[in-house]
């Protein structure tokens, strides 16, 4: 399931010449503690919008096979256009994705070195004991 | 003084106090503190842990980890899907909102006395003599203008030029420096939620306050409450076993439940509390946001998260205007589309201004359990869409009055990016809300007050109809849309709630 997943954000966030990609932001340590630290129903979102990336290039490019299975041209165009599908669902879908795969790559130190931004110290994740 | 955070099975704990506060929010923590300075030992129960500042996350997925009530994941259900955005620590959405002070209009209270017969001016009278003394103790000062930033900066100059009536915001918020991270609670200090004052105060007058402690249900002795209890539940992610000792807090005098709008008649349903009203007359101000695209950098993360509002327009068409920044994290989730034109989109982010309106929406929802979690069954209907779709003109005016060289509207349907000589699609844009990316901030409503039991759950002092030493004093009771930001009602409220229970001893 993680692959499909990455393969998903590495479609809908890849490396550009002036920005680096989702692949580079450390996203397989980020989906690895994500699932474990998410709860139940925003992991089945994200499930969920994998799956439907996957399958929707029927709808998006007139093609019915798997997005993975798309020459590079037709994926790049299947990412574009599922962020703008004609479907609520699906582009709900894709917008849980987005958001989700945003956490990752926006906090991600190249990334905002890249766009002049500080970089974001680790979270510290306590709180008051006693 | 005692704070009791998570405990694990085995050490159970028990408590007897005067008053017992389920919710450490905005409107339960201060009826604690007033409580509290009436003489009266208080327990205040909150379901999620006590983050001190330096325990703040500071990336955005933190902040949905550590501070949002369940990832932030609640959902109004209705066309659309729209996001409920709510806190679950200590000090609750004080600790992760703009701490935005804006007084009750007087409107409101002569609208609940018209249609709820409750309120009227001598309430109003109460409310706004707590909430001066609200403003005092929490330090209330408008945004300084070495903190505006540029995204308010350009708002206010937007505002010049458009005539739209705005302002510099007043907020809690003592000597704000600008940090942009009002959102993950603010790490420097400087902004005055409940966690650092109220309810620290609480316990330096001897009462409790338990941490990461869900109530299951209040606990009666015929009709009248005398106490809730629940378990203990681990805030760590990772643990294995998330469930801990169980608690009961007796109460001798009154359980007041401030758990927030989803949450509060939840609770109630739960504890067995028969009213046909809980759930009912859920409203909220629905928003979302506009981005201006600008020559040179706004990097709209730097200065005050929100520094600018107009309500020049609270009564017609019925909405409000503001500016809010957006981390780079979250930004994606504004502009459409994937892949390489998506990352040409976010290489603009530095040149980008979100500011947002939020509508003063007459449709009414419901809140109902699924599962054990809130329920919010809502849709906005034409008239709402047509002051959304306002909302957003006016929002896109203000943008180009202050110089931006086009807008991204963020509206499935419509073009990408609009120039000031295309700003009149925005008054033809779709009225489906589906076409949108929008949230649901400022809720209300669920245990409505008014005099007629059959028509709400509590009365105009916060009683529950029906029952004894049982009260409401969240935002859950507000019966109507506020137009405004509700923080400083929902204190104000709290605070008379209190007194008047002080009062009667």
């Amino acid at each position: 399931m993680l692959w499909l997943i990455r393969h998903a954000l590495c479609d809908l966030y890849p490396s550009t010449d002036e920005l680096p990609g989702i692949e580079q932001a450390s996203l397989d340590e980020f989906l690895r503690r994500f699932r474990r630290e998410t709860n139940r129903a925003t992991w089945a979102g994200v499930v969920l919008g994998a799956w439907a990336y996957t399958a929707a290039p029927i709808l998006t490019v007139g093609m019915p096979a798997p997005s993975f299975l798309l020459s590079r041209r037709l994926r790049e165009l299947h990412a574009e256009r599922m962020g703008s599908a004609p479907f609520y669902v699906v582009r709900q879908l894709t917008f849980v994705l987005k958001m989700v795969a945003g956490l990752c790559w926006g906090a991600d130190p190249e990334v905002r070195a890249r766009m002049n931004l500080p970089p974001l110290p680790g979270d510290p994740g306590t709180w008051r004991t006693e | 003084m005692s704070h009791v955070a998570f405990q694990p099975d085995g050490q159970d704990v028990e408590l007897e106090v005067d008053y017992v506060v389920v919710g450490s929010g905005a409107g339960g923590s201060t009826s604690a503190v007033t409580l509290a300075r009436g003489g009266e030992e208080v327990a205040v129960v909150e379901a999620g842990p006590w983050r001190d500042p330096h325990d703040y996350p500071i990336s955005t997925y933190g902040a949905m980890r550590d501070m949002m009530d369940d990832w932030g994941a609640t959902l109004a259900r209705g066309r659309a899907f729209w996001p409920v955005v709510q806190a679950r620590l200590v000090g609750g959405t004080t600790v992760i909102n703009s701490a935005i002070c804006v007084r009750t209009p007087g409107d409101i209270f002569r609208q609940w006395r018209r249609e709820r017969g409750v309120g009227g001016d001598w309430y109003a009278e109460r409310v706004w003599k707590a909430q001066d003394q609200i403003e005092r103790d929490l330090c209330v000062e408008e945004v300084p203008r070495e903190s505006l930033g540029r995204s308010n900066e350009l708002a206010v100059e937007g505002d010049r030029a458009a005539g739209m009536g705005g302002y510099v915001m007043r907020r809690y918020v003592k000597g704000c420096l600008g940090t942009g991270q009002c959102l993950q609670g603010c790490r420097a200090l400087r902004k005055q939620s409940t966690n650092l004052n109220y309810l620290p105060e609480v316990l330096r007058r001897g009462g409790h306050i338990l941490s990461c402690a869900p109530v299951d249900r209040v606990r009666f002795d015929g009709h009248r409450a005398i106490g809730v209890e629940g378990s203990f539940e681990s805030p760590d992610p990772l643990a294995k076993r998330k469930g801990g000792a169980r608690f009961f807090v007796r109460a001798r005098k009154g359980v007041l439940v401030a758990a927030s709008v989803t949450h509060s008649p939840r609770l109630l349903r739960r504890s067995g509390v028969r009213n046909r009203n809980l759930g009912a007359g859920f409203r909220a101000h629905p928003g979302t946001g506009v981005l201006g695209c600008y020559d040179d950098p706004v990097d709209m993360n730097t200065g005050a998260t929100q520094g600018w509002a107009s309500t020049a327009f609270r009564d017609e068409p019925g909405l409000k205007l503001e500016t809010l920044s957006l981390p780079l994290e979250l930004v994606a989730s504004r502009l459409s589309g994937g892949g390489h034109q998506l990352m040409a989109r976010l290489g603009e982010f530095r040149h980008l201004a979100m500011w947002v309106q939020a509508t003063r929406a007459e449709s009414v929802g419901r809140i109902s359990t699924v599962l054990g979690k809130p329920n919010v069954k809502y849709s906005l209907d034409r008239a709402d869409m047509l002051r959304f779709r306002a909302g957003m003109t006016l929002v896109a005016k203000m943008h180009f009055a202050a110089g931006a060289k086009a807008i991204i509207p963020g509206v499935h349907g419509m073009p990408y990016k609009l120039t000031a000589d295309q700003l009149s699609l925005m008054e033809s844009a779709p009225l489906d809300p589906r076409a949108y990316v929008a949230i649901m901030s400022h809720l209300f409503g669920g245990c409505m007050m008014g005099r007629d039991p059959r028509e709400s759950v509590c009365d105009g002092d916060g009683r529950v109809h029906g029952y004894e030493g049982l009260y409401v004093s969240d935002a859950s009771s507000i019966p109507t849309n506020l137009g405004v930001n509700p923080q400083h009602t929902i204190m104000g409220m709290a605070q008379v709630l209190a007194e008047r229970l002080l009062d009667r001893g």
